[in-house]
């Protein structure tokens, strides 16, 4: 049944009733009043105060429930503790976990990134071992690619990975670490074996994290004023062989695959949260009855347009995985530029009064500040904006390399 | 607003079978070296219409079965559109099929809908909808040019109509006129006496402008007088989608070609192709293609299912569209340099399509105008 189900065919509505049950049932009535989880989405919005709203009992609860359930990371195999579900399940899922305010309990990268990777491309031994300690939380993954010298050029990257016996021992440097302050194992790219072409000699490895393993963990502060990412000086980092995914040499198809992924955001429920921040914005030009300007209803128009056509975007590539895979850098770049965008003419509407931020240690920026300080964001990481039009043209387009 | 994209996306081989078959006979009879000709003077080719009817069906797509059509909706005529579009068709598709079907059907007059919608399905008759205020906008409530009077239990028309498309070519026209009860709908055929049609000389010549002139014409009301606001407003939300997705299809046709130059055309002893600033103009011209499809796709299955924010949708997707499609128009003509610039390169034709459908049935600040007030602005 699941094979076939269509977004919006009886069946997926079926599925939607089921989970709306075990959501009203299970979820801690004051846990919608703990945050604003219908933006949670949006990357880079607010860390902090995400960080902190997750500690409140009500999300702690809810979490445990989530657990229990089966509802985390609900795309994995059964066999690795997920439930099977295909993405139209999870999309619906996440739209009644947003229709009820919410939040969905996710595992991060671990989730996003290094487990389909490991389901994708891992042994069984590996998805047996490595999987089921994400679901619980007990390994909260951060992702080692970037080093200060590769950003873009990813597969030159330097950081060395030595076989050592049944080991392997890293050593080099990474940074722009997302979520490394609270991580305790990272996936990394390391290269293995120098004299080989650059995409050829490198390898994929997942190891305990921190400085216990090697890791000298320095945070780095955004100019958002979060601390949210750090650089890592790696000195004989070491992992047994059985956590390299993939082979030896091999890591470059296996960060393609991760990259892929990287790339798919979760659209179908990103942008019900974009959908959510607009009709905020709408709400604030109303109070403030600025809706009868006419700059300020072209610019409310073309957000709401691009929402909508987000919704459109992620609904195709819902019915057609396969057909649209393609589309992933379009829609990457769609969002991200989008964002961008709205949340510049969102601070825009306060005008001067924008120049001042609330008072306090640290930097302390209201909701609008930090939206338009953190979608800068988005158009860097995961392949840049000219990144993603390069790839449109070459891979998309067929243009010349 | 909710936006409502719950119901199934069906993969629809029927639309890809539809598509293909179409493509193949618009680039045998009616490619856009035809669209062309017709700019440079050559008459409407009615057989070749014909034959768009009879063997590829493609008129009576959204008509109602119970009026001799196939009971589709926007869904599919937008496949149609959209591959007209691509080769810049000059016959009165949007014209017969979409706006005066559109307008009879919301009219709700079943005797002229008996009579006259049949026809319009099997190709036989050729509608167009003159309903332009003085201005050439297409806007509901805005002045129109011509007035109808109660005459011996039926009607007279004075005045004259701007911008109706296709007028030359119809067989039948439906206008748009100031009655003492507000504004409704008229019915006359060609050839009347006190009608006459000229054609007005237009930016983009591979569609036809006329001007309507209305001397004493008698014509029958289709509904009710009075009803005609209600029936444009009804009519421009189609029309807009609907040549929303024609603009879809310009709009990607232009992408193909800029593509397709960019991989031949040598400078520098490399493919321009290989120029970054060339390749991200095309990444950009993919995102307005793909992004105006989804507009498209969104805009009529909303329409279809009547759902809540079938106006909005509507608004949404013929102000992107028409952007996008002089985005992309204007960019691949760029990419083609000197050659883009020249009278003999299609891209030409595509560029002044763009910048005219742009304006017609409402501009792009218009429609985000109305956008704006459709989501409570
Ligand atoms: C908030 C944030 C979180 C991040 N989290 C992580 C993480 O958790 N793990 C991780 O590994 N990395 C992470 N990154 C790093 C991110 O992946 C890189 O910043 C990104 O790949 C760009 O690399 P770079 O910073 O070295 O910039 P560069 O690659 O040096 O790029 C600089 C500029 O040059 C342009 N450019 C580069 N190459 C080309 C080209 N071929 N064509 C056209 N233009 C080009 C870029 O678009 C950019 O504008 C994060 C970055 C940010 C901002």
């Amino acid at each position: 049944m699941t094979d076939t189900m269509q977004y919006g065919d009886d069946a997926a509505e079926e599925f939607r009733g089921s989970v709306r049950e075990w959501i009203t049932e299970n979820a801690p009535p004051e846990l919608t009043g703990v945050f604003d989880w219908r933006t949670r989405e949006i990357p880079g919005y607010r860390v902090e105060q995400i960080v902190e709203a997750k500690r409140h009992p009500a999300h702690v609860e809810w979490e445990r429930r989530c657990v229990e359930g089966g509802f985390v990371c609900p795309l994995w195999p059964v066999a690795a503790g997920g439930r099977g579900w295909n993405r139209v399940q999870k999309a619906i899922f996440e739209e009644e976990l947003h229709a009820a305010g919410v939040p969905r309990i996710d595992r991060g990268m671990g989730e996003f990134l290094v487990g389909p990777t490991i389901v994708a491309r891992g042994t069984a031994e590996q998805q047996a071992r490595l999987l089921p300690p994400i679901i619980s939380g007990q390994h909260r993954y951060c992702q080692g690619f970037s080093e200060p010298e590769y950003g873009s050029d990813l597969a030159g990257l330097q950081t060395r990975g030595a076989v050592d016996g049944d080991e392997l021992v890293v050593t080099g440097q990474k940074i722009w670490t997302s979520g490394a302050v609270d991580a305790n194992m990272i996936f990394l790219l390391c290269r293995t074996d120098p004299a080989a072409a650059k995409h050829r000699g490198l390898t994929f490895a997942v190891a305990e994290f921190g400085p216990h393993n090697g890791f000298d963990v320095r945070p780095i502060r955004q100019m958002s004023g979060a601390y949210d990412f750090a650089e890592e000086f790696i000195s004989g980092a070491r992992t047994p062989l059985s956590n390299v995914i993939g082979g030896l040499g091999e890591g470059w198809s296996v960060a393609m695959t991760t990259l892929g992924l990287e790339r798919d955001f979760n659209l179908p429920t990103l942008s019900l949260d974009f959908l959510h921040e607009f009709g905020r914005m709408a709400d604030r030009v109303r109070e403030s009855g600025r809706n009868s300007d006419p700059v300020v209803r072209q610019t409310l128009a073309r957000a709401w347009s691009h929402v909508a056509i987000m919704r459109m975007f992620a609904k195709r590539l819902l019915a057609d995985e396969e057909g649209t895979a393609d589309m992933v850098s379009s829609t990457k770049l769609f969002w991200s530029e989008y964002h961008r965008w709205v949340s510049t003419e969102d601070l825009d509407l306060d005008g001067a009064a924008g120049m001042l931020r609330p008072a306090g240690d640290g930097y302390p920026t209201t909701p609008i500040q930090d939206s338009f300080l953190a979608a800068r964001a988005a158009t860097i990481y995961a392949g840049t904006s000219q990144i993603q039009r390069n790839i449109i043209a070459e891979r998309v387009l067929g243009l010349p390399r | 607003m909710p936006i409502d994209t719950r119901a199934p996306l069906l993969a629809a081989p029927e639309h890809e079978d539809l598509r293909r078959a179409l493509r193949r006979f618009l680039t045998s009879a009616a490619s856009v070296t035809r669209a062309r000709a017709h700019a440079e003077g050559e008459e409407f080719d009615r057989a070749v219409w014909l034959r768009l009817a009879d063997e590829l069906g493609v008129t009576g797509l959204g008509i109602p079965e119970e009026f001799g059509g196939v009971g589709f909706g926007l869904t599919e005529q937008a496949v149609v559109l959209e591959e007209l579009g691509r080769e810049l068709y000059g016959g009165p598709y949007l014209a017969s099929v979409v706006l005066g079907a559109a307008a009879l059907l919301a009219a709700g007059d079943r005797a002229a809908q008996e009579k006259l919608l049949p026809g319009i399905a099997a190709g036989e008759t050729v509608a167009t909808l003159a309903a332009a205020g003085v201005d050439g906008e297409w806007r509901v409530g805005g002045p129109t040019g011509v007035v109808a009077r109660e005459r011996e239990g039926g009607w007279v028309l004075d005045g004259s109509c701007t911008h109706v498309p296709d007028a030359t070519v119809a067989d039948v026209l439906l206008v748009l006129a100031d009655t003492e009860q507000g504004r409704g709908l008229f019915v006359l055929p060609a050839g009347s006496p006190g009608l006459s049609v000229a054609d007005l000389s237009a930016l983009d010549q591979t569609r036809r402008f006329s001007r309507v002139e209305l001397r004493g014409a008698a014509a029958e009301c289709a509904g009710t007088p009075g009803d005609g606001d209600r029936v444009l407003a009804a009519v421009l939300d189609r029309a807009a989608v609907a040549l929303g997705a024609e603009q879809l299809g310009g709009a990607a046709r232009c992408l193909e070609l800029a593509v397709e130059y960019a991989k031949v055309r040598h400078q520098f002893g490399e493919p321009i192709g290989r120029f970054q600033a060339i390749k991200h103009l095309c990444a950009d011209m993919y995102l307005a293609v793909e992004s105006s499809r989804s507009a498209v796709m969104f805009a009529s299955r909303a329409l279809d299912e009547e759902t809540a924010e079938a106006g909005a949708a509507a608004s949404l997707t013929k102000a992107w569209c028409s952007d996008a499609f002089l985005q992309c128009a204007g960019d691949a003509m760029q990419i083609h340099g000197g050659i883009g610039y020249t009278w003999e390169c299609d891209v030409q034709l595509y560029f002044k399509r763009a910048q005219s459908s742009k304006h017609l049935f409402g501009g792009p600040a218009h429609h985000r105008d109305t956008l704006a007030a459709r989501l409570g602005l």
